[in-house]
């Protein structure tokens, strides 16, 4: 819409202010810190994880991103992976994917990612056309993700410090009250996802969310077994759902590897997840070292 | 000889003839005048008042009397002096209501026995009323282009030591929400010296480089007056929490690159002269200068933190007087600053990283750089002012008076120019991973990286942009009214053609 005839600049004003600056000079040099953030030619992907892994591309450790840089990667849609953290995103959670400044400047949070891979890359395979799509990813959603949550946020061993705690800074105060703020945050996703809320986390016993966790990943394995194809529902090729599983059971099996629920994932359904989770790092991940991912 | 020190009105020491009511005959001053030199010592001190005020406090400042009074060469002249200044400190502890503060001398009665007859013996008394314990306030403040509305609680004189608590609230133009609480004190009863233990919590916007800043922290602080009027020093221990936070769609890679949490640790100094000349009928200072330094060192050896560096500014104004009568005056700014990566470790070799976007200058702004919009001199990632590491900015003006208002008024016509520049350090070589803004530069590189960027504040004229306009010279604040039209720019900067409002206490 033009602006009204009274904020208009007058004419003769205009002419003025056209002669203005004299002089230009090249643009200032942005500051250090900026260069490996405004390297312009790929899309940049948002996601947790270590500068050194970020810089090979390698597997994030959180799972909503595991997700979508494993989607990306399956359908060729070349990105730059960046350290992050959940202040720099538009929706206030990681990832998210910021388009070379060439293409625009509004970031596209993961809730369109599956627009922008449909648009800039191989097509994802159409979800399939099955009720129990739904039932099995409540099963990720819920009973999996809490497990995670306990195993990783909340329980003593976690690795929720070294991932999220010690990076944001060095300072032991803030670490800890950045650690009790994660903390509580994880139990009330926890609480949410079981249905108990209004319940002290004290109560829950946590041995029990571990053990749901490991009866969804059964369920997952016998559905796997089912499929003559390898890949959930029969389907040609992995989609989001295969990805979906995919980031709990390479996470679980990588970093969570003295529990119960991992085991689980290696045995369940005569290894079915472990060799789904296999043939994903090959299509996501091909001709990598499966020692170093 | 002085022989009592009465706080209260209500102890009185035996023998001593204590005043409990100001005597309407006191010394008069031309008797002090003509006996300037004549011999005299302190017989006894009063203060009446001071209720709630602690003793020590007012040994710290009535002691000085008695000491002088003590030597057998001391005149009339010295012990008045004394007495000035010891009402000063008592004014300035803040306790005390202005306008109510006393002092009688009169002669000692003769009778007292061991009274040299040669000296003026003297009975000082200083009469006081304590100002109210508790304050309330509200109202609003004008700084750096920015208004805010506040509310003031103060508790005064807690311990009766002069300690003093103040809790502040307030929100503004830009600021959300803050809250300040400190507690301050003079040191060993000296106005002039006062430690402060400061607790803040805060948010604010920042929409030249698209997000909010959080803080959270504390400081103590230590802050003298200097040796001639006007000057004070303070050093300063503070450790804040930085969240950046809240950005917004169009947030720029560079703030989303600093997105987060770093904590600030630093020692700062600063050194502030103020020589301005303000006895005009208005704020507008006629003449002299106002010189302010600080500098602050965050992160260094045990200071540690997430973030380490030296920053140094300077500043300082000058204004001179136009032919008199004429109403006319010149001034002048000039404005230097050098952010110095530092690392965290004891030495001074190893690596450092680089500086982010919360520890950077920036510059431009109704009231530094007229003529560019707030931040909108140097590096700007799209329209993001991400701030530089090295500042140079000067400025002139002339304030002359309109024509039927005259000298006297707050009105003044301004006509100026002013300059700056604000550039980033660079290191060469092409170093695009993530990593190398998380592992740093050697202390070579770092050396060398300030040195090209302090050579290239001069490459080039600086950003440039002069114009005119109307000043209005109110009490609290200054306000200005300018045309300007930008002359030298770089690419990314952002000008302002037309108008531009400005509300302030320092200007460039």
């Amino acid at each position: 819409m033009a602006a009204p005839s009274w904020a208009q600049v007058p004419k003769p004003l205009q002419r003025l202010f056209d002669h203005f600056p004299l002089l230009t000079y090249d643009a200032t040099t942005l500051p250090e810190r900026s260069r490996p953030a405004t390297d312009d030619t790929l899309p940049t992907l948002y996601t947790f994880t270590t500068p050194e892994e970020a810089s090979l591309g390698r597997p994030s450790f959180n799972p909503s991103c595991l997700k979508w840089q494993t989607l990306l990667r399956l359908s060729k849609v070349p990105v730059r992976i960046l350290p992050s953290t959940n202040h720099s995103s538009p929706t206030g959670a990681l990832p998210f994917l910021l388009p070379p400044r060439s293409v625009s400047q509004t970031p596209i949070p993961a809730s369109k990612l599956t627009d922008y891979i449909r648009t800039h890359g191989r097509p994802l395979p159409p979800a399939p056309v099955t009720p129990r799509l739904d039932a099995y990813q409540a099963l990720i959603d819920l009973p999996i993700r809490n497990a995670w949550l306990y195993v990783v946020y909340l329980h003593s061993g976690g690795r929720a410090d070294g991932w999220y705690i010690e990076p944001a800074s060095r300072d032991p105060l803030i670490r800890y009250a950045l650690r009790n703020g994660l903390r509580e945050a994880a139990a009330a996703e926890i609480l949410k996802g079981t249905g108990m809320l209004g319940i002290d986390l004290e109560d829950l016993d946590m041995q029990v969310l571990e053990k749901r966790g490991q009866e969804a990943l059964e369920s997952l394995a016998e559905l796997l077994r089912e499929s003559e194809t390898g890949w959930f529902f029969g389907a040609e090729e992995p989609g989001v759902f295969d990805a979906s599983v995919f980031a709990y059971t390479y996470l679980l099996s990588r970093h969570v590897s003295d529990r119960d629920i991992s085991g689980t994932v290696k045995v369940a359904a005569g290894g079915a997840l472990d060799k789904h989770q296999m043939r994903m790092l090959e299509m996501a991940w091909p001709g990598w070292d499966k020692e170093k991912l | 000889m002085a022989s009592s020190l009465s706080p209260g009105g209500s102890r009185k020491q035996a023998g001593v003839n204590t005043l409990t009511e100001p005597q309407p005959d006191p010394v008069g001053l031309q008797t002090v005048l003509d006996n300037a030199l004549a011999p005299a010592s302190v017989h006894s001190i009063e203060l009446h008042g001071a209720t709630n005020t602690r003793r020590s406090l007012l040994d710290h400042i009535f002691n000085p009397i008695i000491e002088s009074s003590r030597n057998p060469n001391t005149t009339l002249g010295d012990v008045t002096a004394q007495i000035g200044i010891a009402s000063g400190k008592l004014s300035r502890l803040g306790i005390f209501r202005e306008e109510s503060t006393r002092v009688f001398l009169a002669d000692a009665p003769r009778s007292q026995p061991g009274l040299d007859p040669n000296r003026t013996e003297l009975d000082v008394s200083f009469n006081v009323r304590e100002r109210g314990r508790f304050a309330l306030s509200a109202g609003t403040d004008f700084g750096n282009s920015e208004g805010t509305a506040y509310t003031n609680a103060e508790v005064r004189n807690i311990l009766g030591g002069a300690e003093k608590l103040t809790l502040n609230a307030r929100v503004g133009t830009r600021t959300r929400s803050a809250y300040n609480a400190t507690l301050s004190a003079p040191v060993n009863g000296n106005p002039d010296i006062q430690v402060a233990l400061e607790a803040l919590k805060s948010s604010a916007q920042k929409p030249w480089a698209s997000h909010d800043e959080h803080l959270t922290g504390g400081s103590l602080k230590l802050a003298w007056a200097g040796v001639r009027p006007g000057d004070t020093h303070s050093f300063t221990f503070a450790s804040i929490w930085r969240q950046l936070t809240g950005l917004t769609a169009q947030a720029s890679p560079t703030i989303r690159h600093d997105a987060g949490d770093s904590v600030k640790n630093s020692l700062g100094y600063s050194y502030i002269r103020d020589r301005f000349d303000r006895s005009g009928i208005h704020s507008l200072p006629q003449s002299g200068h106002q010189l302010r330094i600080t500098t602050e060192l965050a992160g260094w050896g045990p200071l540690q933190g997430d973030v380490s560096f030296s920053k140094t500014e300077f500043e300082l104004n000058k204004t001179l007087p136009g032919p008199r009568t004429s109403g006319v005056i010149f001034s002048g700014g000039l404005r230097l600053g050098l952010l110095y990566p530092l690392p965290f470790s004891y030495s001074l070799q190893g690596a450092a990283l680089p500086s982010r976007v919360n520890d950077r200058f920036q510059l431009g702004g109704p009231t530094d750089v007229r003529g560019f919009k707030i931040g909108g001199l140097g590096p700007h990632d799209g329209s993001d002012a991400v701030g530089g590491d090295v500042f140079a900015a000067g400025g002139i003006s002339m304030l002359f008076p309109l024509p039927v208002l005259g000298a006297d008024s707050p009105l003044r016509l301004q006509l100026f120019a002013n300059s700056g520049r604000l550039v980033a350090l660079k290191h060469k070589g092409k170093s695009t991973e993530a990593s190398s803004s998380l592992v740093g530069h050697g202390s070579g590189a770092v050396f060398k990286g300030v040195q090209s960027a302090v050579s290239d504040l001069v490459t080039g004229l600086p950003s440039t942009a002069a114009g005119f306009g109307l000043v209005y010279a109110h009490p609290v604040a200054r306000f200005e009214l300018n045309f300007s039209l930008p002359l030298v720019t770089r690419r990314g900067e952002e000008s302002r053609k037309g108008l531009q409002f400005g509300v302030g206490i320092n200007f460039l």
